[in-house]
């Protein structure tokens, strides 16, 4: 049963490529030793629970890959201590190719430095494929209160005996860091409230307990489009194209951009030739329109990332956040 | 539209053949992974998530609301045959319903519980389609503050739930508390207790506990004393209530639905506070409160009645703020919003179909429960009467796949083994689990609404007697608290007295 599946799935694929590239595809097969991948299901560890963003985007990618490898690919959430277990369980996995990441800002871009006792090195332990989307945080402030700019926030922080409260999904997360980083830029007094996870921070901002909050636009846009919230600032490079209205901070004199992000990653050592397939399908699915339009529904931008540059990227963002981190006092054991 | 035009227009929807078709398919996966130990809808809808991507969006989120309600259902069956609580709220159910089982009652304890949950999930439904967008104002209008007074509340009148010494009790929700604490600080992002381990960073997982503590302690007792097995063999009498029993669950189930449609509507953790709450309310109000411990069917009523009420009206954050109050409705709500739906208030108007077909197919899906539950009631009860020998492998080995399922990480297994063993060291000491589990999930809760509150406030303690709601809960925590002390300080000046 298995065997006739896969026979006729390898039959149809092989029909389909042109001589010449099969020739191809052959021999890179043959130089690498990794005939025909992949030959089983592959697992995508996801290091978060069911429902969030990256799960969403994950299973989305997911089906996109299954479609264009003949190999269905199965989702396996694996949540804990800021997406690093699941993260450092694939770093511990064999390459052989059939398991495989959602690296993220929060297990490879701010762990490295949070975490005192981290068991992996977010560049060195992988094998960084693509870059597949990010997406730009967001300040939200309830609709009734009284700063529509980022330069009333600030003012109004100081002229409160105590500051102003700015909710976040969590201490450590890249929403607070944003915090920090705005208190410092804007000279404002900034009180961070935590909460476990967006939601029940965006329940106490909709509902008037905390004024602000720095949200991933994901998590947000929903209740922006609703009028529930108000954007006060993108911290994007420019205007995201899904809420061309709501200015960036360096419009609003701030210089901050914070994008969180999720990438395809497996463990150290993958086969080069592998490694190129699956950047290359990777890619073209991130480049299909429907799924482009959903993302930037969602509010992010698909990645478009080669396996070095996303390598690049990754070992920038550990730098660039390191001495923020510091800044936050965060830390974790 | 009036509300009836609405319904109408929500029957409409909902009984669609291929609607009606898919509810049935959710309701019936439901009560099968609710049956299986430890085996939860958060799962069992992950994994069908994909799937949903090809349906209409009305009709995948009926069909992830069945297996929502069908797992409240089958997570009771297991409760009241194997004291197995795969759910917070059927931890309450294993304490009457799993007695009222081992006096051959399980037939009645499985109706109770089918019944108790098609009313209030009725009643539920019906303030859900007539008031949901108007409650919500009152679950916005709990602050930090007045979430933490009712915590406490719950916490102060579940010393009631002592079945035997109340020292023994309170020390069980003190360490509770403690093993709740487990994990990352919220506030600080620090680890507490944790040594090192990764996996216990987000904190000791419920179901572990909940399915050591009971389930498989039960288990290892069970093997222990040969005698006992043979109770779960005697005949096991009528399947369905006695007119007698019927009485007495009645006003229970009607306590119960409305304590758990007031509770579910709070976002920070009103519904696992729903059957506690009402097993407590019944053990102080019922006529048969001397019976509670021995297997009391009050006990049963009313707290599924709360649970399933709670279960319903839990939805009315998600589909008027867009908020999920648990992972199965954040499951739910990335369904929708890969769907291009995003829940919120604008819901009602801009998706009327879904809202309004959802809300209907949860009635539909109740009458369904209760259509594929009450036949089956003969088929469980039956499967009391499999040798042990054979059933407490099977147990163990879904235990086992289902507490690995929940984060996919074999820590989580060694966890329930290591909290098996605890429970059967707390019943050789007559020890409860209930009041440690009370502990375990409210105790964090209010940690974390306490210390907003004083955050928010900036450490002035007043925000707890200022707010309303807040004072409101706190007075009746206090007279409660003397309420409780007073009897024994009374028989104390007595007997100083006579002495």
């Amino acid at each position: 049963m298995l065997s006739r599946r896969a026979l006729l799935a390898g039959g149809a694929a092989v029909a389909a490529l042109p001589v010449d590239a099969r020739a191809q595809d052959l021999s890179a097969a043959a130089s690498s030793g990794v005939a025909a991948w992949p030959t089983q299901p592959i697992r995508l560890v996801v290091p978060f629970a069911p429902g969030g963003t990256t799960d969403l985007v994950a299973r989305m990618l997911a089906q996109g890959l299954q479609d264009r490898l003949g190999q269905p690919f199965i989702i396996e959430n694996r949540p804990g201590a800021g997406a690093t277990v699941g993260s450092q369980q694939v770093a511990q996995a064999a390459p052989d190719c059939h398991t495989l990441l959602m690296s993220n800002i929060a297990s490879h871009g701010i762990a490295p430095t949070l975490y005192r006792t981290l068991r992996y090195d977010a560049v060195k332990d992988f094998t960084h494929v693509a870059l597949v989307v990010s997406n730009p945080s967001v300040f939200v402030a309830n609709p009734r209160f009284a700063g529509p700019t980022l330069a009333d926030v600030a003012r109004l922080s100081r002229e409160a005996p105590r500051g102003i409260d700015i909710a976040s999904s969590g201490s450590g997360s890249s929403n607070h860091l944003l915090i920090v980083q705005f208190g410092q830029a804007a000279n404002a007094r900034v009180n961070h409230v935590p909460y476990r996870g967006a939601g029940p921070a965006m329940t106490d901002v909709i509902a008037g307990v905390v004024p602000l909050m720095s949200d991933s636009l994901p998590s947000a846009a929903g209740h922006i489009r609703q009028g529930s919230v108000r954007a006060v600032a993108m911290a994007s490079a420019e205007r995201h194209p899904a809420f061309p209205e709501v200015p960036t901070f360096r419009e609003q004199g701030i210089d901050l951009v914070s994008d969180s992000w999720f990438g395809l990653s497996g463990p150290a050592g993958m086969p080069p030739a592998v490694v190129q397939r699956l950047s290359q399908s990777t890619l073209a699915v991130l480049a299909e329109p429907g799924l482009r339009i959903r993302f930037t529904e969602l509010g992010g931008t698909p990645g478009a990332l080669s396996p070095s540059g996303y390598t690049e990227f990754v070992r920038a963002e550990v730098a660039r956040w390191a001495p923020v981190v510091r800044a936050s006092g965060a830390e974790v054991g | 539209m009036d509300l009836l035009g609405n319904l109408a227009h929500g029957f409409y929807v909902a009984l669609s053949f291929q609607n009606l078709l898919f509810a049935l398919i959710g309701a019936l996966i439901g009560t099968a992974i609710g049956v299986l130990p430890g085996i939860g809808p958060v799962a069992t809808i992950s994994l069908l998530l994909p799937i949903t991507f090809g349906q209409p969006a009305t009709t995948a989120i009926i069909m992830l609301a069945g297996i929502y309600y069908g797992a409240q259902y089958g997570g009771s069956t297991t409760a009241i045959l194997l004291n197995l609580p795969g759910e917070i709220s059927s931890v309450v159910t294993t304490l009457e319903g799993y007695k009222m089982a081992r006096n051959g009652r399980a037939g009645a304890a499985l109706a109770t519980s089918a019944l108790a949950s098609f009313f209030a999930g009725t009643v539920a439904t019906v303030v859900v389609a007539g008031s949901g967008p108007l409650l919500t104002s009152v679950a916005l209008s709990f602050g930090p503050a007045d979430y933490f007074s009712l915590m406490l509340l719950g916490l102060i009148i579940s010393a009631v739930l002592a079945q035997g010494s109340v020292l023994k009790s309170i020390s069980m929700v003190v360490l509770g508390v403690a093993l709740g604490l487990v994990g990352t600080d919220v506030q600080t992002g620090q680890q507490r207790f944790t040594f090192g381990v990764p996996e216990l960073s987000d904190g000791i997982g419920f179901v572990a506990l909940a399915m050591g503590m009971f389930g498989i302690a039960e288990i290892i007792l069970n093997l222990e004393r040969p005698e006992a097995r043979s109770v779960l063999k005697t005949k096991v009498g009528s399947l369905f209530l006695t007119r007698e029993e019927f009485r007495r669950a009645t006003p229970s189930v009607l306590r119960g639905t409305a304590v758990g449609t007031c509770l579910g509507i709070l976002p920070g953790g009103g519904a696992s506070l729903s059957s506690f709450g009402s097993y407590m309310m019944e053990r102080k109000v019922s006529k048969n409160r001397h019976l509670f411990g021995t297997g009391a069917i009050e006990g049963v009523a009313g707290p599924e009645a709360a649970n399933n009420a709670a279960a319903q009206t839990s939805f009315i954050p998600l589909l008027t703020l867009g908020i999920p109050s648990n992972a199965v409705m954040a499951l739910m709500v990335g369904a929708l919003i890969i769907q291009g739906i995003q829940p919120g208030p604008r819901m009602v108007e801009a998706q009327p179909d879904l809202f309004w077909g959802l809300i209907c197919s949860m009635w539909i899906g109740n009458v369904m429960l209760l259509i594929i539950n009450l036949p089956m009631i003969g088929m469980w009860v039956k499967l009391l009467q499999v040798p042990y020998k054979f059933l407490y492998p099977a147990i163990l080995v879904f235990c086992c796949i289902g507490s690995y399922s929940i984060n996919n990480n074999v820590f989580d297994v060694y966890m329930t083994v290591l909290f098996a063993v605890f429970g059967v060291v707390c019943s050789k000491l007559k020890m409860e689990p209930a009041p440690l589990l009370i502990g375990f999930v409210l105790g964090p809760m209010m940690e974390e609404h306490l210390r907003r509150a004083m955050l928010l406030s900036r450490g002035d303690p007043m925000v707890f007697v200022e707010r309303p709601i807040s004072a409101t809960m706190l007075a009746i925590a206090s007279v409660a608290l003397i309420a409780m002390l007073l009897p024994s300080l009374r028989k104390g000046k007595e007997a100083a007295m006579a002495g």
